[in-house]
């Protein structure tokens, strides 16, 4: 369908291009809705090849304390799941070919009704769908809806994830593999030089079981992470907490120019020829 | 995973990728240790010698007379720890401990279950760490200290609500971190497979022993059993060996808070909905876009928006019904036990007592009836002060 399209267009231009994907994350309404229009703008402008966008809930247990923050706001601030995907819809209008992705929890799908999301976030110009609390297991549940409105359902590939289970994940997963690149919940934290040592041989194992680009998340935050990750084989990084911290900490009338320069440096790390 | 842990529509796996080995690994570490000789010995042992179980069944003759129906108290407030937690504790420690685990971690409400699972983490050479919304650490304060001085560090929670709800997500970021040398000892029969299956395992000790008490006190088994609703656990742990005795009606009772027309209470199984939280589906009390919202109880053990998916289950099947007491009148029960009987309960199973003389003094009137008197209540002296007498 013409949506999935968009990511593997990207993908395939960036491939020929011998460059990396880079995907910036940001809770869509936050810190509020004019101003969460203008980071993602800027993540546009500044060259992101891709974005993942996610939608505030009230007890998001995959995240840690920076993007909980952001989502406790939204909430508060009464922003709500309706909004955010016109908020989407407005991105759409701003860039037609941009791969947009929602990361998603099950609670708000299934309140709304899982045919419904899908239906809604396909005529929103949305993707994929990653629903955060929804492993291989029950995703038949969404896979059809994801199938008749054109969104890719995208799966998440941890380090402990074992070889039967990699199996199970690629047979559902469309668009990517989001490769979760260290132990934990999103965030900032230091990263452990042993363990990431250890992703060249995991992401081998993704590439041999999946055609389906694998980009890293969760704790990479520095163009150095990014040569890092993609020094271990992958094929793009995903930033969120990072976006989410820098935004918060910044002067806000600066804010659009300091988020263009840090994009601007991951896309470069990301921009060096791939071997 | 050998199932997803469904009953009905309920329960099941919904967690983040990133937690699913430890949920296998649990699994079948559940299926395959916990009904092994060696586990099940030492776990009998400790029941007995250390936690003081059988707990008796009381009749209580005071408040039969008083009420009108024959009124049997399960003695779970003489468990060792104050509360029924222990059970559940002792045999997750145990179970971690054969698994090669290093150190527990626990949420906590009222405190008993982070209580009891300092104890058994000092017993079995654990290392516990327990998380603790900041509200509940000042109603609860005495448990605080419990912890403490048994060695376990108390985490604030300070995000959300600051209750158990929030202590819950922060115990399961805590394990998809630490997953390798870390088990998270969850405490009542809620979350994902395989743990409402386990606590329940772990707990339908106090409806064997029940079962066959009454039996033996009064020849025949019970015409009524009430436990209050948390998560759930003593009332499955209670609920298990009648399910099948079809005779026997089974009673839950939630929280009302200052009332079912308030949106101050914890009532999930009567006006909650169809939600997904905390790595399972059940009824949640959430906004329509599906919001996981606030609940409230006077008494910490209680004060939880979603509900175990197998009560839920077992309302919609109708062998069991819910009804709820406000925090008022779980008051006025827990003073009427202190003063007929001599035994301070917990405020949650205050809940519990307050609709058994409801049904003594109604359609159970003449019946008999075993009400979980699922913890003692020094923990509560505090909060019971605040509202006078
Ligand atoms: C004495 C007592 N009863 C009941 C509960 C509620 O939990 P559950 O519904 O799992 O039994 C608690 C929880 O802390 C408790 O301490």
């Amino acid at each position: 369908m013409e949506s999935r399209d968009r990511y593997k267009a990207r993908f395939q231009s960036l491939q020929e291009a011998k460059q990396g994907a880079f995907m910036p994350f940001t809770v869509l309404g936050w810190p509020d809705e004019e101003t969460s229009f203008r980071i993602i703008k800027t993540m546009i402008d500044s060259g992101a090849s891709a974005l993942e966008l996610g939608i505030a809930f009230s007890d998001p247990v995959a995240d840690g304390p920076i993007i909980q923050a952001a989502a406790h706001k939204v909430i508060e601030n009464g922003f709500t799941v309706k909004q955010a995907l016109e908020l989407v819809a407005r991105v759409r209008k701003y860039d037609a070919d941009v791969p947009m992705g929602l990361l998603v929890y099950y609670n708000h799908i299934m309140a709304m009704g899982v045919e419904k999301f899908f239906e809604k976030a396909g005529e929103c110009g949305v993707d994929g769908v990653l629903v955060a609390d929804l492993p291989a297991e029950s995703s038949d549940e969404v896979l059809s809806a994801g199938t008749v409105n054109g969104i890719s359902t995208i799966f998440i590939v941890s380090p402990l994830t074992r070889e039967e289970r990699l199996a199970k994940i690629v047979e559902h997963a469309s668009g990517f593999i989001y490769l979760v690149s260290r132990l934990g919940v999103t965030g900032t934290d230091e990263r452990n030089a042993d363990r990431d040592s250890r992703l060249t041989a995991l992401i081998a194992s993704i590439k041999k079981a999946t055609p389906l680009p694998v980009l890293a998340g969760f704790g990479i935050s520095t163009p150095a992470h990014a040569e890092k990750m993609m020094a271990s084989g992958a094929d793009g990084v995903i930033t969120g907490s990072k976006i989410v911290d820098l935004v918060a900490k910044a002067d806000p009338a600066k804010m659009e120019s300091e988020l263009s320069s840090y994009l601007k440096q991951m896309v470069a790390a990301l921009n060096l020829v791939k071997v | 995973m050998r199932t997803l842990g469904k009953f009905g529509r309920y329960g099941g796996v919904y967690v983040p990728e990133t937690l699913m080995p430890a949920l296998e690994e649990l699994e079948e570490a559940f299926a395959t240790i916990v009904p092994g000789d060696a586990f099940k010995t030492r776990l009998a042992s400790l029941l007995t010698d250390y936690a003081g179980r059988p707990t008796p069944l009381y009749h209580a003759k005071n408040l039969s007379d008083k009420w009108g129906a024959q009124v049997f108290l399960k003695r779970e407030d003489l468990l060792h720890g104050g509360a029924h937690k222990t059970n559940n504790a002792l045999g997750q420690a145990l179970l971690s401990k054969m698994m090669g685990k290093e150190r527990i971690i626990a949420e906590t409400g009222a405190g008993q279950h982070g209580v009891a699972c300092a104890m058994s983490g000092a017993l079995l050479g654990l290392k516990t760490e327990v998380y603790m919304g900041e509200v509940d650490m000042e109603r609860q304060k005495p448990n605080v200290y419990r912890m403490q001085l048994l060695g376990t560090t108390v985490h604030p929670v300070k995000t959300g609500s600051r209750t158990l709800k929030d202590a819950i997500n922060e115990a399961l970021r805590d394990w998809i971190a630490n997953l390798e040398n870390t088990h998270y000892l969850l405490g009542t029969v809620a979350g994902p497979h395989p743990f409402p299956s386990m606590v329940k395992h772990f707990q339908r000790i106090i409806g064997e022993e029940a079962s066959a008490q009454i039996q033996e006190k009064t020849g025949r088994q019970p015409d009524y059993v009430v436990a209050c609703v948390g998560g759930g656990s003593n009332a499955i742990g209670i609920f298990a060996e009648f399910i099948d005795k079809t005779s026997v009606q089974l009673v839950g009772v939630e929280p009302a808070g200052k009332g079912l027309d308030t949106d101050k209470h914890g009532a999930v199984l009567a006006l909650g909905s169809f939600g997904c939280v905390h790595g399972m589906k059940s009824l949640v009390l959430q906004t329509e876009e599906g919001q996981i919202q606030e609940a409230h109880s006077i008494s910490a053990g209680l004060d939880y928006p979603s509900v175990g998916p197998e009560h839920a289950f077992l309302k919609d099947t109708g062998r069991a019904r819910y009804e709820s007491a406000t925090d008022e009148e779980a008051l006025s029960a827990f003073h009427e036990l202190c003063r007929e009987e001599g035994i301070i309960p917990a405020l949650e199973s205050s809940h519990a007592l307050f609709i058994g003389k409801k049904l003594a003094q109604g359609e159970a009137a003449g019946k008999s009836i075993v009400i979980n008197l699922s913890g003692r209540g020094d923990k509560d002296l505090h909060e019971v002060m605040k509202h006078g007498k």
